[in-house]
């Protein structure tokens, strides 16, 4: 902690940011910290309950804070594949941010859960996860963390789902959906969710219908699942912010599966490799144009 | 009125069945169906088993019972060179509420003030008329609820129609309004005269409630009306990610988008669905130009409406303190923090 806290001093004090944007403690759980006074670094901690992705706070169309200067982010592995997302898809510059990695052994499901990590609260995402520490950072903190605990059957859901009849999917999901009030926290809450106009905002025409009726909730839904295709994350944030509790993990894993599975890729913390999305290749899989 | 009255849990249990079986909707605290994360949700019931009264808040309030997320307000159809609206049937089930929150039945009341103002909203006062509410005191809290500032309590029967005190072996039943009369009347049996005042089990929990938050609403209206610009706008929206959960979950924001959905080149649905003050599209003209232009205006503008403008014109805070807003934030806004900063501050007491 005091690792973080003296480097966040010293970027501060050399001016080589004007904030950091970091966690502290709030009254419930750990909180997303803006730090622009030194002696407020005191403030700053990492640890297991440090659940949120900063990233999403660097679109560049959150103008306040974009007017507060150039930012140095707090950012796990998890975390720095949305930063190289965003430098990818050229939504900032390398240089526009400072990265401070920190070395991660896992999160729990929910900021406001005081208890040690354990199998029992470590947020799914974790259990899989291979990467301690991000490879995208400008600086790197704390001490070397372990593994998670828990069993890495994260997908056996995903695979489930799978092994059902279309029909059967389909009836599955309008069920799962159906408490969706169109808030699009899903959305806001996510990093590279960061269209100056979301689709679902345009009404000439409308493409997607703002309703929250089976028919709207269901077009929103999948559009958003496959506009993510080969760049969701998977930092969860979307399920955690969902005042409905919909599991959008599952969508958004079964898109990934389907871009590692057909293109041999894998959404990592590393700016310049192309993205399925955005390349062109002349052996890439064509057989369903008929 | 007022007659205190005795429900045994095996004749709450009856009474559901009654109104079942009379064909009345019955709505309750039940675990959300068929989902992948278990919660507790209000829900249409049909059997006493699926009615869960000693379990958490549940997730969303009752607003949507009277306020659907989605409603058609009347479909048009295109002939010629005329529009022809049609209306849709508004007719309105009768509907019972067991086990509503205090917050959620206030919120209900607190509502009514501006959609009854300008323009009466018929869909609201129809469904609110056709519903009866059977409100029961809270048993448990967290650190989220602060009902206790916002003038109600984990016994405030604002609201209700019947307001339900558990006690040893069911609840001490207050029968608060004509509605609830009318109710009463016509399952009587259920609920016969108490005798003798049974001891509640709820003591406590209000204490419990005012260690979370302490504050004076007209001292914080005071304050927000002279701090339009104050510099703790900018800072505590900084963290707001503008995603609106927290007006979907509260049973006092109430603002809607009205949208047309054609179904074919030459007809429709007009529908109106919840929306939020949070989001950037809320305020955003036909021009481009957007009053409120950041989240900090939007932020803002959500503490305003509820602690200041809502109270200046209809004397009521736009808030019941439910907790919800604080507990779905996946940025951790924290209202209560807030809100004892503003009174601080209020009290000339530092920098808010």
């Amino acid at each position: 902690m005091q690792e973080l806290r003296e480097l966040a001093r010293k970027l501060l004090q050399e001016k080589q940011v004007s904030a950091i944007l970091g966690y502290e403690h709030g009254r419930l759980g750990t909180r997303p910290a803006f730090v622009t006074d030194v002696a407020d670094c005191e403030r700053l901690v990492f640890d297991h309950r440090c659940v949120h992705n900063l990233a999403a706070y660097l679109s560049p169309r959150r103008t306040h804070i974009a007017a507060l200067g150039r930012l140095a982010v707090v950012v796990k592995s998890c975390d720095a594949r949305a930063v190289a997302g965003l430098i990818r898809e050229s939504q900032i510059k390398r240089e526009d941010v400072v990265l401070i990695g920190v070395r991660c052994g896992g999160v729990v499901r929910d900021a406001a859960d005081a208890r040690p990590l354990s199998a029992d609260n470590v947020a799914p995402r974790c259990v899989a996860c291979e990467k301690r520490e991000p490879t995208l950072a400008d600086h790197l903190v704390g001490e070397p963390k372990p593994a998670p605990a828990g069993s890495g059957s994260r997908d056996a859901r995903l695979s489930e789902i799978e092994a059902m009849s279309a029909g059967e999917r389909l009836a599955l999901w309008m069920q799962l959906l159906a408490p969706c009030t169109r808030c699009h926290a899903c959305r806001q809450v996510c990093p590279m969710c960061f269209c100056e106009r979301c689709i679902a905002e345009k009404t000439q025409p409308t493409w997607i219908e703002t309703s929250p009726h089976a028919r709207g909730n269901l077009a929103w839904h999948l559009t958003r699942a496959l506009h993510l295709a080969g760049r969701c994350v998977d930092c969860g944030e979307c399920e955690r912010a969902c005042p409905a509790q919909i599991p959008l993990g599952l969508l958004n894993r079964k898109v990934a599966r389907v871009v590692a599975d057909r293109y041999g890729y894998i959404v990592a913390d590393d700016p310049s490799t192309p993205t399925p999305i955005g390349t062109y290749q002349l052996d890439d899989a064509q057989e369903f144009i008929q | 009125m007022n007659t205190k009255r005795m429900l045994s849990r095996a004749n709450l249990d009856a009474l559901i069945r009654d109104l079942v079986a009379a064909g009345t909707v019955v709505v309750a605290p039940t675990h959300s169906s068929g989902q992948e994360r278990t919660g507790v949700t209000y829900g249409q019931v049909q059997s006493p088993d699926e009615v869960l009264l000693d379990g958490p808040q549940p997730i969303r309030p009752l607003k949507g019972v009277v306020f659907p997320p989605t409603e058609a307000l009347f479909r048009w159809r295109q002939e010629k060179s005329a529009v022809k609206i049609e209306e849709v049937p508004t007719g309105f089930k009768e509907t019972v509420v067991i086990g509503a929150r205090p917050c959620d039945a206030a919120g209900l009341e607190v509502v009514d003030c501006v959609m009854g103002w300008d323009f009466r909203d018929e869909l609201w006062f129809g469904r609110r008329q056709a519903t009866t509410v059977l409100a029961m005191a809270c048993t448990t809290c967290d650190e989220s609820c602060f009902c206790t500032a916002v003038g109600l309590s984990p016994t405030s029967t604002r609201g209700a129609d019947w307001f339900l005190t558990p006690v040893d072996g069911g609840f001490e039943v207050d029968v608060v309004t004509p509605k609830g009369e009318a109710i009463l009347d016509r399952y009587k049996a259920r609920c016969p005269e108490a005798g003798g005042a049974a001891p509640s089990r709820t003591a406590g929990l209000e204490q419990q409630v005012r260690a979370n938050l302490d504050v004076r609403p007209d001292r914080i209206r005071g304050w927000l009306e002279t701090h339009f610009d104050d510099p703790l706008w900018k800072r505590v929206a900084l963290r707001c990610h503008g995603c609106g959960a927290c007006a979907f979950v509260c049973p006092s924001c109430h603002c809607f988008d009205i949208v047309d959905e054609p179904d074919g080149a030459a007809s429709g649905t007009r529908r109106r669905n919840w929306d939020s003050c949070q989001t950037a599209l809320f305020t955003l003209h036909g021009s481009g130009h957007n009053p409120r232009k950041d989240q900090t205006a939007r932020f803002r503008q959500r503490i305003m409406h509820k602690f200041s403008i809502y109270p200046a014109r209809f004397g009521e805070v736009l808030c019941t303190g439910c907790g919800r807003c604080v507990r779905v934030c996946a940025a951790g806004m924290d209202l209560v923090s807030i809100l004892a900063e503003i009174d601080r501050a209020a009290q000339g007491g530092g920098e808010a």
